[in-house]
């Protein structure tokens, strides 16, 4: 079987369709609410993919929601077959296999800040199981998430190093997932830029959590600890100072502009999803130093806001991101330093005239 | 036979591409028949792909196909890894 047909699992066809739309309709929206979702996503995935394989218990149907992450890692032994060899579920013992134990933490400490800052369990907020494959393909320079799952590369150590080592790199995978399940970003041009800052977003503060530091402290880098020696550069990308994460030979310059004067226009990468991501990263860092104290507190509770709020369209563009955020700063927090704060950062990146329209 | 590809996306957004020509190659008969294999599976249009996954532009003599991660084929997959890596 090749990998095309074998990559593909989907949680949803343990249950077949008819059952799903029954469930849908059930009283009980814990039941109802993840079987609507699934028909709806499945009718999505059927038009792009063959399923052939079947796998696995559903376990968003399972019943509550949990306070507890449900993890499994897998190790793909270096093929394409996911999600490979199952290595270490929740609860298990430690894995002698060091990327394994990072998955497993990195997944976990996700999981853990989207539940204590947010009250959000799991991806999905129902509980959705946490799967990642590590040792994926041979010396893989990547990291992604496949719609389902989160997949790791090793790196090939002379540019990159194993993709578990940065929390925040797995975070940043595990945040796909959320937005996938919440505004659903379309991974195109602006609203893809937005899709991606989504995730460095999330994935730097999961590490300013881990790490306890505050705005302050946290030195908003995504990636760092990813290059290998030989490259010239710190990480891969900065919020603080877009365009300064590395200067290399091999891997060039950090593209990325920090405000809309130096937006890049190109349509490589679905429209610079990794290039111009650095604007709304860079306005969410201002907002966060503004505020001070931890970043996860005001300024990632008005940007978690924004995404799950159910206004952010999927093809929104960053001003219409940034207006809801100015909004989302008034609803929970007034008209205080909140609000000038968020106003302060869009301006700060070339995004202005947000005051009036924000009000509505 | 000109085999090109252009890497893009990815986490990290770097661009990667690289070239070779066949006929110099004592590989040129399995080259020629993974650039075949290859093709045939290939979309003529580039698609959004998954978050992060990386998109490959493969264009042989000329004609160019689009496959992105993870929906490789183990033809489109060694073809893409061999280029990338000794092709210049
Ligand atoms: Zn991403």
């Amino acid at each position: 079987m090749d990998a095309y047909t074998n990559s593909r699992r989907v949680f949803c066809t343990i249950v077949p369709p008819h059952v799903l739309d029954k469930l849908s309709h059930h009283d009980d929206p814990l039941v109802a609410g993840p079987a609507r979702r699934t028909l709806e996503r499945d009718a999505l995935e059927r038009t792009r993919r063959r399923i052939t394989t079947v796998r696995g218990v559903t376990a968003t149907l399972e019943g509550a929601p949990s306070s507890k992450p449900r993890r499994t890692i897998y190790d793909a032994e270096h093929e394409t077959r996911l999600p490979g060899k199952k290595m270490r579920e929740e609860g298990g013992t430690a894995s002698g296999d060091e990327s394994v134990n990072r998955a497993y933490n990195g997944l976990g400490a996700t999981f853990e800040l989207f539940l204590n800052a947010y009250g959000r369990r799991s991806i999905d907020d129902s509980g959705l199981p946490l799967n990642a494959s590590v040792h994926y393909s041979e010396d893989y320079n990547n990291a992604f998430w496949d719609g389902e799952q989160m997949v790791f590369g090793d790196g090939d150590g002379e540019v990159f190093l194993d993709f578990t080592i940065p929390v925040d790199v797995m975070a940043h995978e595990l945040t796909h997932g959320v937005t996938q399940y919440t505004a659903n970003l379309e991974y195109f041009g602006q609203s893809g830029a937005l899709n991606e800052s989504m995730s460095d977003v999330f994935g730097s503060l999961v590490k300013q959590h881990v790490l306890g530091q505050t705005a302050g402290e946290a030195d908003w880098l995504i990636g760092k600890g990813l290059l290998a020696e030989r490259v010239t550069g710190v990480a891969l990308r900065s919020m603080k100072a877009p365009g300064t994460a590395y200067d290399d030979d091999v891997l060039g310059k950090d593209p990325q502009p920090g405000t809309m004067d130096d937006f890049v226009h190109t349509s490589r990468d679905n429209g610079g999803v990794h290039i111009n991501s650095g604007i709304p990263n860079h306005a969410f860092y201002l907002a966060a130093t503004a505020l001070g104290g931890n970043a996860w507190e005001r300024a990632g509770q008005i940007w978690y806001d924004v995404l799950t709020g159910g206004d952010l369209a999927s093809d929104a563009q960053f001003t219409d991101f940034a207006q809801l955020t100015v909004a989302a700063a008034q609803s929970r927090y007034g008209e205080g330093e909140e609000h000038t704060a968020v106003l302060e950062a869009w301006a700060g990146v070339g995004i202005t005239d947000l005051g009036a329209r924000g009000e509505r | 036979m000109r085999i090109s590809v252009i890497r893009t996306g990815g986490f990290a957004g770097i661009e990667r591409r690289a070239e070779l020509d066949t006929s110099e190659r004592p590989d040129a008969t399995h080259l020629a028949a993974l650039a075949h294999q290859a093709v045939e599976k290939g979309a003529a249009a580039a698609g959004r792909g998954v978050p992060d996954g990386f998109h490959y532009e493969i264009t042989i003599d000329g004609r160019t196909v689009h496959v992105a991660d993870p929906h490789l084929s183990d033809a489109q997959r060694e073809l893409v890894r061999t280029v990338l890596k000794e092709g210049a």
